[in-house]
């Protein structure tokens, strides 16, 4: 138990990290921007209690946004995703109940269901947060554009970081 | 009691989440300049039709004040034409000069809320976007400042108030042209204060003060107030209480200043 605390803690600063420093400054293509950060509350097991988790994403939303002065954006998108994550995990089922223990990840799920379970989540996260950046419906097909484009690459961020920690 | 309880751990996850959005888009619309803006217009759209029905049903109330206040404007206007039709003539024979200022053009609104009683007062005038108003245009009244546009929408506007602490504006003493800052200390709404005023300049009870003219925001020599108290002890500059011509709790129709170009 402790000892999966801390692997949590470490995978967060280097999702911070890696999201701050490297991510924020790539850009593809001038506007698209992939939030791999997410991938931390992706991968919190099954069992999670619903604040623990809650607070788990409001707070680290809450670092992005302060790294990136935008408070109050991503830790409203993260924690919008959090909540979506519950309800999603009682409709998405398992092949198996001894499956639903650990963390959920490629290694442990296999990959369709971590990629609709990721895609899913993913496309929540970046709807909910590039509609409150532009702040507004009139720029409807533009701010889709841009939230389908970075979705796909957060998707394949998140997809090929989980496969290289699944191989370990 | 219980029942609540009962309802709180029940839903708790959904209260929790609703709790820390709220935090979250609190956070947001403080911190972040758009979507400040953006909530300010959702939000000024939907006020303002609301206080426009209200001032639409009391408006009749105070039509006796209103029309008689605009009968002794009308009074001094028409003084002020007789002597400036005399001037006319003599300089009709003068040739055309484009590049004089051509000075200000004035759109004609009311005010549908106000407030005196706060340290941060605004007033909503109905008139926005649509009838030219911008950011940063001056509004008076025709006793004198009433305060500048802060923010527009599409049908009204949002004026930060004189009667806002966070608000200076220049003035000078009519009578010997010296200019100082004017600004409320958020007490009396009556009364404004005008600083950096030298400590030499003699001031007496009575004293003109106007507008200086020096921002593009408002015409020089608008009437503001008169000297009520001069304070010499705060050193090198007077602190001079003045006397607002202007009544706020009174005032309903002013003009927003546009600057021609």
């Amino acid at each position: 138990m402790a000892k999966d605390l801390l692997k949590l803690l470490l995978i967060l600063i280097a999702l911070v990290f890696i999201q701050v420093f490297i991510l924020n400054g790539m850009k593809i293509n001038g506007y698209i921007n992939p939030y791999v950060y997410v991938l931390f509350i992706l991968i919190l097991p099954f069992e999670t209690p619903g604040w623990v988790l809650l607070v788990c994403a409001f707070i680290l939303g809450l670092v992005i946004d302060s790294f990136m002065n935008t408070l109050g954006m991503h830790s409203s998108a993260t924690l919008f995703m959090a909540f979506s994550r519950q309800f999603l995990l009682k409709i998405i089922s398992f092949r198996n109940d001894n499956d639903s223990k650990g963390f959920l990840t490629l290694g442990n799920f296999g990959f369709v269901w971590t990629l609709r379970y990721v895609a899913i989540l993913v496309f929540a996260h970046h709807f909910f947060l590039f509609f409150l950046e532009s702040f507004s419906f009139s720029s409807f097909f533009p701010t889709m554009g841009r939230i389908i484009l970075s979705s796909v690459f957060t998707i394949f961020f998140i997809l090929l970081a989980q496969y290289m920690f699944a191989r370990k | 009691m219980r029942t609540l309880l009962r309802f709180i751990v029940r839903y708790q996850f959904v209260l929790i989440f609703l709790l820390l959005e709220g935090v979250s888009i609190w956070l947001l619309a403080s911190n972040n300049f758009y979507q400040r803006a953006a909530f300010g217009n959702i939000t000024r759209g939907i006020s303002g039709n609301i206080y426009r029905r209200i001032e639409s049903a009391t408006k009749y109330l105070r039509l006796n004040d209103a029309n008689e206040h605009l009968l002794r404007e009308n009074i001094v206007l028409r003084s002020r034409l007789a002597q400036l039709t005399v001037h006319l003539e003599e300089y009709s024979h003068l040739a055309v000069d484009t590049s004089y200022d051509k000075g200000f053009i004035f759109v004609p609104a009311r005010i549908i809320s106000n407030s005196v009683d706060k340290q941060h007062n605004y007033l909503m005038i109905n008139v926005g976007r649509k009838h030219g108003v911008a950011e940063e245009m001056g509004v008076v009244s025709s006793d004198g400042v009433v305060g500048i546009v802060t923010a527009v929408s599409e049908n009204y506007a949002t004026v930060i108030s004189l009667l806002n602490i966070d608000l200076k504006i220049s003035a000078r003493v009519k009578k010997n042209r010296y200019f100082g800052s004017l600004y409320w200390n958020g007490k009396d709404y009556r009364q404004v204060v005008l600083s950096e005023i030298p400590n030499h300049v003699l001031l007496t009870k009575g004293d003109t003060v106007v507008t200086s003219g020096f921002s593009s925001m408002f015409p020089a020599d608008l009437l503001l107030g008169t000297v009520r108290e001069v304070d010499k002890s705060l050193g090198n500059f007077l602190n001079v209480t003045i006397d607002l011509a202007e009544d706020f709790r009174k005032v309903d129709h002013v003009w927003v200043v546009k600057k021609y170009n």
